[in-house]
């Protein structure tokens, strides 16, 4: 296990320095702050749909929660921005315990019912009647504070925290309990699991990487609108990752996101008028001759994916 | 000793004049590189679409000529255009803006369409010291004193939008107005500007109020302004909000002396496709061109002749955005024909310099200090039918009137 664990804190640990270093070789900030962003919010929704099961299809909801709370702690409190990206994590957590009935559905209906939360939280917020606190549909200005260099290293520190919540889930014996709940959550209950309170800890866990790594986005493009944080493109993209790489693990969110977002914007940049061809060829792809995800041909071979 | 004097004055003559032909030839570019994005899917997609060709447009006009002309190498230049797909997706634009700035070195930036995607651009221009091109973005919140790094060319903020409208009420003494508004930044600028200068002349705001810009069925809300009973109905919203409030409107039997909105100005075919001619008759809207008919020019060509090349070009009649596109070019070759420096700053400089003496194909071309655009004016326009087609007359302001208004609407 140990051997493991130190397996793994290689991989961050050489994920970070990379990231560290990479802005100084090539300078396109922008894509590099999202590639680190989608590998985040890819490990949170691993957390939940890795471990658990449940694959939260309104998992940009936690984003958007995570955004406006820092947003508004800035705009309103005046809090400094490190200060304001943790109240973006409490923020979307707080939203995920609100959300907390909606594990007691299962399937497509946890999907479903998931969904339309995140919907109805992107309307709340862009109410107009809340244009003097959300600033309703207007959007978000964060001029002020605007510090790409200083929001990209934050986004780095997230981008490790959300690794080193996967690893300590998949090398705990909270993770095994995950993945019993996973397979049956009776049997599971019956061996002595506490269930209910597995799930709550992963979902929270799950939703404050969301609301971490929405907030980093608000600070680094600090002007937005509700429609942009809120984005069902969001939870697509994520998931998308999230199964091109392969779930349950550390490497496979990372890897799905590295290489997919990397095609994403290299067809964007050298062949945008066939992006939408390449990119379903791609998935369908993926769909039919690997549906667990790439790390699935290490797996299959019996070697360990971290 | 004198063999190593020698040596040593030889060797700095080289390198002087190695350093100064190298700088030379580093300093005259053989491409003016022009970065830009546009979006092929997403909600942005039409619009984008329609803006960029206008603006291939110029860039092939341009390039035929052997390029523009670059005061401050004395010589004409080349354009390259280079353009990448956001997919109307925010995030991607960033990347992409960025790609544009530090991967490619674009030498000019241009902005996508609208203002959700040009936000992404106005932070990312700022700090790389970039002069931002912004072509239809009209957000207020753009254009603060602290950035000379923005100017938008091809239509005014978008608060200023209703002045017109707000005199043309007030002249005409239409004294009850009902005001519905999709909530964005663009309509609400808009409803705020017409609401305080219509309070301030004293007419009576019967009904104001905001829905979500995803409204697609106002027959409800119609009958509760007609429970108003206000002379005048005011919509602002985006195209699929003007749609659905004309069509509702024809369909529900309600009448008003006068009902305007936004688009059908902007949008025409768009919108007589998809409300009818009779849907259109006597209402009033914001007119631009190609239906604004700018033939006196003193930058590029006037509007008929733009018209026909462009027609040639593409194979369709050009629309406003095509228009908006083709004036960015317009406006991006008046900059390097006046900057005396080839940097940002010059650039910016130079706009100041000719702002308020450029008039094109879409009007006068005038930025304040902060680079919001105000000097194109938005006239009224009313359609009415004659001999069974639609027409369209400018009814305000006096000095542009083509006829007058038609009011109360039949």
């Amino acid at each position: 296990m140990l051997k493991k664990r130190i397996g793994s804190f290689g991989i961050i640990l050489i994920i970070a320095l990379i990231f560290i270093f990479l802005p100084f070789v090539y300078n396109n900030q922008s894509f590099l702050f999202n590639m680190m962003l989608y590998i985040a919010l890819a490990e949170g929704l691993n957390i939940i749909y890795g471990f658990t099961g449940y694959l939260p299809f309104g998992y940009v909801g936690f984003f958007g929660a995570g955004a406006y709370s820092a947003s508004l702690a800035i705009l309103f409190l005046h809090f400094p921005p490190l200060l304001s990206i943790f109240i973006g994590g409490a923020g979307a957590f707080l939203v995920g315990i609100i959300l907390m009935p909606l594990l007691k559905l299962s399937g497509a209906y946890f999907a479903i019912a998931n969904l339309a939360a995140s919907q109805a939280l992107y309307y709340i917020v862009a109410n107009p009647n809340l244009e003097s606190i959300t600033h309703g549909p207007y959007g978000i200005s964060l001029a002020s504070i605007y510090n790409p260099h200083a929001s990209y290293y934050t986004m780095l520190a997230v981008l490790v925290l959300s690794m080193i919540i996967v690893l300590f889930i998949r090398t705990s014996n909270f993770g095994l309990s995950l993945l019993a709940i996973k397979e049956d959550h009776i049997t599971a209950s019956l061996a002595g699991v506490n269930v209910a309170k597995a799930r709550a800890i992963a979902w929270g866990l799950s939703a404050f990487v969301a609301g971490l790594s929405g907030a980093c986005f608000a600070w680094y493009v600090s002007v937005f609108y509700p429609g942009t944080v809120f984005s069902l493109n969001i939870s697509v993209i994520v998931i998308v990752f999230a199964l091109f790489g392969g779930i349950g693990t550390i490497a496979g969110p990372l890897v799905g996101a590295l290489i997919l977002y990397s095609f994403y914007n290299f067809i964007g940049i050298s062949a945008p008028e066939y992006f939408q061809l390449l990119y379903g060829i791609l998935i369908i792809v993926l769909v039919l001759f690997l549906p667990d995800g790439i790390t699935s041909i290490l797996q299959k071979r019996k070697i360990y994916v971290p | 000793m004198f063999k190593l004097r020698s040596l040593f004055f030889s060797s700095l003559m080289f390198i002087l004049i190695f350093s100064a032909t190298s700088t030379f030839g580093k300093s005259i570019p053989s491409v003016i590189k022009i970065g830009t994005l546009y979006a092929s899917t997403g909600p942005f997609a039409k619009a984008s679409e329609s803006q960029f060709k206008g603006l291939k447009f110029w860039v092939h006009n341009v390039n035929s000529k052997g390029g523009v002309f670059v005061k401050a190498f004395k010589k004409k230049i080349p354009i390259k255009l280079v353009a990448y797909n956001d997919q109307s997706s925010t995030a991607t634009a960033a990347a992409m803006y960025n790609q544009l700035i530090t991967q490619d070195h674009a030498n000019i930036l241009v902005a996508d369409f609208g203002s959700v995607l040009t936000s992404v651009a106005v932070p990312l221009a700022k700090e790389h010291r970039r002069l931002l091109f912004d072509v239809t973005g009209t957000g207020a919140k753009f254009f603060t004193p602290d950035n000379p790094y923005v100017v938008l060319t091809s239509l005014p903020t978008s608060g200023r939008w209703p002045y017109t409208l707000a005199d043309f009420i007030i002249k005409h003494k239409i004294n009850k107005i009902a005001i519905i508004y999709s909530s964005n930044d663009f309509d609400q600028s808009q409803a705020i500007t017409l609401h305080n200068k219509l309070r301030k002349a004293g007419v009576d705001i019967v009904y104001y109020n905001a829905v979500p810009s995803s409204t697609s069925n106002y027959a409800v809300l119609l009958h509760s302004i007609k429970a108003k009973n206000p002379n005048a109905v005011i919509e602002f919203g985006y195209p699929n909000n003007d749609i659905a409030f004309l069509q509702n409107l024809g369909s529900s039997g309600l009448k008003f002396n006068m009902v305007f909105t936004v688009f059908p100005g902007q949008l025409f075919k768009l919108l007589k496709s998809n409300v009818g001619e009779q849907g259109l008759a006597y209402t009033y809207t914001y007119p631009t061109p190609p239906l604004l008919r700018y033939n006196k020019v003193n930058l590029g060509v006037g509007i008929d002749e733009f018209e026909l090349a462009f027609k040639a070009y593409s194979g369709k009649s050009p629309n406003f955005l095509n228009v908006a596109g083709y004036n960015v070019g317009l406006i991006i070759k008046k900059t390097l024909e006046t900057a005396n420096r080839y940097n940002q700053l010059s650039f910016r400089r130079a706009i100041g310099k000719f702002s308020g003496k450029v008039f094109t194909l879409n009007g006068l071309f005038m930025v304040n200090k902060k680079g919001a655009q105000i000097g194109e004016i938005l006239p009224i326009a009313q359609f009415v039918m004659k001999d069974s087609k639609l027409k369209m007359n400018i009814v305000y302001p006096e000095k542009m009137k083509t006829a007058d208004a038609v009011y109360p609407a039949p």
